[in-house]
């Protein structure tokens, strides 16, 4: 066969095939594993226990990466919103969730919203978030983010172990008690752990 | 004087439907891609309220979070990836002058592709996610009948140039079938399990929702359009060679700026630095597949002018050249800093997905569909979702651009988050309006295909 790209096909498609595979180990799968290679999770950080990972996983079915993120770059817009600036070992702990599912991509992409790296620490009250949840727009004016009133249930009144939510009356049912669901606990949980 | 509002085209009289049977399968793969389209866009059209209206449908399957997913998917997997396909089943027989190898193992892919779409929507509106990366939402299973029927296509596509009637092959199956190989590829490392722990994932995200753009899309519709636009100007090529440069530069510059989308992420400072050098790379095969098209209709602008197809294909290559400059320009630094995560980047998806490619399937399809079935559109309707398209277009791309950089500026500024949501309140505006003239436009269009449908009398006929 002649070395003719242009009347070869076994040869064209062959270079194109394996050139590709190469460039991409050279710039996905060999950084990958470098980058996977030095995986160490900060000192004194923990790993997220059984509730907040079922948060993280309402985190990422709901679409919240959509609009928020969990980077913070190093640049001051970034750090005097945020705080410290994301390094490898915060995001040391993601790993594939189960064989169907790959690594949670909590970076994101788009800030709809701000960004949720620390957002435990800037907004420690888990009543807040509920409220939040429920009904954004009930504690923060101009908010466009979405409601998910899904992860409460409406009840008549409160059983002594549920999780009563204090909706102001503006956005509140007409009758009843609004309980958060143990999605939204999870969700909140993990929300606090961040 | 009066001018009359609208220009008379030529009407398509050439009949090249030899083989009834690959007519209608080409017909089947752009019918279910424009099903796909408009149910796609609907999505969109209703996701693009929420930024105004966000209480607007308040129910798991109606969330803003799981059907943006279904939006992006959907546009991908099934319209565009489906139209390309489609016209790719007739672009590479008939420039390799050889019948299709195999008309069934195509139908099987058309299949496949269909049921990984559906299963995925499915998935997605359930709150079953891979993991919530762009474009790699879908789980393996789904993705995996997905990559099933890109290689059943990719075996029959390269049986069939293999069997070429002449010597040369032509430039657009170098384009066509190398970026069905190209996909099968990422779309194997996308989803190879060994790679994926803490921000490795990362690494991978990045050439991954990078590579399904620029190693999918746009060598397909290139190939594509390396056909159909020497076809209709019934004129060579300007540069074969400008082709084959572009050609290789493209896979080379283009696979190396995945990490382009994690500029000032904690990824490895160096592969950004790599990504940023070979965005400003990509300027050549951008302005040499670009400047080959120009140059090709350089002196035909009557030409263009009489075609209802045409036009179709000027504006994907002149969106062609803008979307990629605009690409170079946000992976700078001093620029991203301004652009990273603002809406502008979804301005620019657009003018690159619907502006480019969007634009070149149409001027294919209205190119192709009438000379394999004998049947026009009407001109008018086809110039109505041309204006409407490319008004919705402008408006969409517009609107983000100015409020994207204007949120990014909000940001820099060090002003409360809230500003930046209150600053985009008319831009949402200004894209819903975009969004609707785009949706209507696809009404259109759906219309327009089904006018171009086979005749099954006039095949038993014949």
């Amino acid at each position: 066969m002649r070395l003719d790209f242009h009347k070869n096909h076994r040869l064209l498609f062959t270079v194109v095939a394996f050139g590709f595979l190469g460039l991409s180990y050279l710039v996905a799968i060999g950084p990958a594993i470098s980058v996977q290679a030095s995986n160490t999770p900060l000192p004194g950080s923990r790993s997220l226990n059984a509730l907040e990972q079922q948060g993280l996983e309402i985190y990422l079915a709901e679409g919240c990466v959509y609009c928020h993120t969990q980077q913070v770059r190093a640049l001051p817009q970034d750090t005097l919103r945020y705080g410290r600036a994301s390094v490898a070992a915060d995001f040391a702990r993601l790993a594939p969730t189960d064989v169907w599912r790959q690594t949670p991509r909590v970076l994101g992409s788009e800030r709809t919203g701000p960004d949720l790296s620390n957002v435990g620490a800037r907004q420690p009250s888990a009543v807040w978030h509920y409220i939040h949840l429920y009904q954004p727009r009930a504690v923060t004016a101009g908010s466009i983010m979405p409601a998910f009133p899904w992860l409460f249930d409406v009840r008549d009144s409160a059983g002594p172990t549920d999780m009563t939510v204090p909706i102001p009356a503006s956005v509140a049912p007409a009758r009843g008690v609004v309980v958060a669901r143990p999605e939204a606990k999870a969700l909140v949980a993990y929300l606090l752990a961040l | 004087m009066h001018r009359p509002l609208t220009v008379s085209k030529n009407p398509i009289t050439e009949v090249m439907g030899a083989d009834p049977g690959l007519t209608r399968l080409v017909w089947w793969y752009l019918a279910s891609a424009t099903a796909w389209l408009v149910f796609g866009t609907l999505i969109g059209e209703y996701l693009g309220l929420k930024f105004t209206a966000p209480d607007l449908g308040v129910a798991p399957w109606l969330s803003f979070g799981r059907l943006r997913p279904v939006h992006t998917n959907v546009v991908f997997w099934g319209w565009t990836s489906l139209a390309m396909l489609g016209l790719a089943l007739w672009v590479v027989p008939r420039t390799s002058q050889a019948p299709i190898y195999s008309l069934r193992l195509a139908r099987v892919s058309l299949w496949l592709i269909n049921t990984a779409v559906v299963a995925g929507v499915w998935s997605l509106v359930s709150g079953v996610t891979n993991g919530a990366g762009e474009f790699r939402e879908f789980i393996w299973p789904v993705m995996g009948l997905f990559a099933a029927g890109l290689a059943v296509l990719a075996f029959d596509l390269y049986r069939t140039i293999a069997r070429r009637g002449t010597e040369e092959i032509y430039i657009s199956n170098w384009y066509i079938l190398a970026a069905l190989l190209w996909t099968l590829v990422l779309v194997s490392i996308g989803y190879a399990p060994g790679i994926q722990r803490g921000l490795a994932d990362t690494v991978i995200q990045g050439y991954y929702m990078h590579q399904g753009v620029g190693m999918w899309f746009t060598p397909m519709v290139l190939g594509l359009t390396y056909y159909f636009l020497p076809k209709l100007l019934n004129k060579p090529i300007y540069s074969y060679s400008l082709g084959v440069l572009a050609f290789w530069t493209q896979m080379v510059f283009y696979t190396m700026i995945g990490a382009h989308h994690f500029i000032y992420s904690p990824t490895p400072w160096l592969l950004q630095t790599v990504a940023i050098v070979f965005s400003v790379g990509m300027l050549v095969p951008v302005v040499a597949g670009t400047g080959n098209f120009l140059l090709t209709m350089r002196g035909s602008s009557r030409t263009i002018g009489v075609s209802y197809s045409l036009p179709f294909i000027l504006v994907g290559v002149v969106c062609y050249f803008l979307g990629s400059a605009q690409g170079t320009l946000e992976a700078f630094r001093s620029l991203n800093q301004v652009w990273h995560f603002t809406d502008f980047t979804v301005g620019h998806s657009h003018l690159t997905m619907y502006g480019f490619v969007n634009f070149l399937i149409w001027g294919g399809v209205y190119a192709l569909l009438p000379r394999l079935t004998g049947r026009e559109p009407p001109h008018l309707a086809v110039g109505v979702h041309f204006w409407l398209a490319l008004v919705g277009m402008a408006a969409y791309v517009g609107a983000l651009s100015i409020g994207g950089t204007l949120k990014g500026l909000s940001w820099l500024s060090g002003a409360p988050f809230m500003d930046s949501v209150r600053a985009m309140e008319s831009f949402w505006v200004g894209r819903a309006v975009g969004g609707t003239l785009m949706f209507l436009s696809h009404l259109v269009f759906a219309r327009n295909l089904w006018q171009m449908r086979p005749d099954r009398a006039a095949e038993a006929a014949a």
